[in-house]
């Protein structure tokens, strides 16, 4: 069935609209910074009216936040050196993250008063210091609230996977706070 | 360690993963309550626990970024051009939502298909928004744009006037033509400006970022004059850094070519025909302000202009 162009623009205030403030939040965490997070998020909406016709109902955010991650690695590799990109190999990263990472800390973690307590800068900082895949995660969870399903229909990687990094990034966030004055 | 059969993972790896899933709102019922009584004999789980929810919380404090008016509208006015065609990075439903090839089956107790937990009180929050998000969307559409969209049709056709003077009468200097043209196509665009920003500070980094160069983007606001943004002209086959200044409701395209040892040049005029171009530089960089406002107000905006960008 073919929509009007009516429709299809109304689905696209629909669709689209409400979930800008997402949009930013995730190109923002994951370019580095908000005026190229408008860029990015500027350039999958113009995707997103064009691929319009193919949204078929389903959670709105989720279908748009994949293409603002789509367009924001398209948008780095055109914008950035490599070096800026390069995050090692993820296989490793995850493999590494299941060796030593997610271990129970000892008792000595830091008080969850602490963390309450963290203020907005010395958080930001410590999102921003997280590895990539890590961050990624996190941010759509915790950020964009996202499901674990479909953070892993995003990612094209098993649940598991997911709850792995969710894990490890959480525990880093925790022990820099922890560490932080 | 004591074994237990509730049929939760008994490694520390896997009790924690599960814990995580518990504060995400992923577990079903069972799986929720077996991970409480977990938590519940455990003094080292609890911590974990309510370090967890603690870092949940100071996650969701941090402030969100606002979506400007001008960017949803700019957004906003997409719905209403151009025609749908496939795109490549745009998912198809099932790569978005559906279930996902290739995955293992859920953990043991993890609600199968979504949305769950923290899903659903997000979706409770942005319901009511997607409900209003019409009427809404068409208030930011018209917001301003209106005024603008109309002031821009006005100086479309003054501008293409102007330009052919330039042309014409000044067929020696292709600059001025370049800045005309730039400013008159900026005016025909669905947005005169490529950075949206009231704020230099976020302008210059931009143009810094793409091409090297940025000249003072002073803020004028007080003055009547909002910086609204910034683009890159490509003039004379150099691109060339330019700042879009708005004056109720015209435009000010003000184009700023750099200079190697240039001189400095008062203020030129060099309008016609209702369109204002004014040229000046200061040393550092050459300056080509252009608008459909009258002369005096341009003159008035190049002198506030010079005197903060000192």
């Amino acid at each position: 069935m073919v929509l009007s162009e009516k429709a299809l623009a109304e689905r696209f205030g629909e669709v689209v609209l409400p979930h800008l403030g997402d949009a930013l939040a995730l190109a923002r965490w994951l370019t580095g910074n908000a005026a190229d997070a408008e860029d990015v998020v500027q350039e999958a909406c113009v995707k997103a009216h064009a691929g319009i016709s193919g949204y078929a109902g389903g959670n709105a955010r989720a279908w748009l936040l994949t293409i603002v991650r789509n367009t924001a690695y398209t948008w780095m590799s055109r914008n950035r050196s490599r070096g800026i990109l390069a995050v090692g190999d993820l296989g490793d990263l995850d493999e590494m993250a299941a060796a030593h990472g997610t271990s129970l800390p000892d008792e000595d973690g830091p008080e969850a008063s602490l963390i309450a307590r963290a203020d907005t800068a010395a958080l930001e900082a410590a999102i921003a210091a997280l590895p990539p895949p890590f961050r990624e995660t996190l941010v759509l969870r915790d950020i964009n609230g996202l499901s674990y399903r479909e953070i892993a229909a995003m990612l094209g990687v098993p649940m598991g996977t997911v709850m792995s990094r969710l894990a490890r990034a959480r525990g880093l966030l925790v022990s820099a706070l922890g560490r932080a004055p | 360690m004591t074994m237990h059969d509730d049929g939760l993972p008994n490694d520390p790896e896997g009790i924690r993963l599960m814990i995580h899933a518990l504060v995400d709102g992923e577990l079903d019922a069972a799986a929720a309550l077996a991970v409480e009584r977990r938590i519940a004999a455990d003094p080292q789980l609890a911590a974990e626990h309510a370090r967890i929810i603690a870092l949940r919380g100071a996650l969701g404090r941090l402030p969100r970024p606002d979506v400007s008016d001008a960017f949803r509208a700019r957004i906003a006015a997409l719905g209403a051009t151009a025609t749908a065609r496939p795109v490549q990075d745009v998912p198809t439903q099932d790569e978005a939502a559906g279930p996902l090839r290739g995955t293992p089956p859920p953990q043991p107790g993890l609600i199968a298909g979504a949305p769950v937990g923290g899903g659903q009180r997000r979706n409770a929050e942005t319901r009511p928004s997607q409900t209003r998000a019409l009427p809404r969307a068409r208030r930011f559409g018209s917001f301003d744009w209106r005024a603008l969209a109309a002031s821009i049709v006005v100086s479309a056709v003054l501008a293409s006037g102007a330009t052919q003077w330039v042309m014409v009468d000044n067929a020696s200097d292709s600059f001025a033509a370049g800045v005309a043209s730039g400013h008159r196509r900026s005016l025909l665009a669905a947005s005169p400006i490529d950075i949206v920003s009231s704020d230099r500070h976020t302008v210059k980094p931009w143009l810094d970022a793409r091409i090297g160069v940025s000249p003072p983007a002073p803020d004028l606001a007080q003055d009547g004059y909002t910086l609204i943004g910034g683009r890159v002209e490509v003039i004379s086959d150099r691109p060339v850094p330019a700042l879009v200044y708005r004056h109720r409701e015209h435009l000010i395209t003000l184009v700023a070519e750099p200079q190697q040892g240039g001189s400095t040049i008062e203020p030129a005029d060099l309008s016609s025909g209702g369109f204002s171009l004014v040229h000046w530089s200061d040393g550092a960089f050459s300056y080509w302000a252009i608008s459909d406002m009258e002369r005096p107000e341009l003159d008035d905006f190049v002198a506030r202009f010079r005197k903060a960008a000192v």
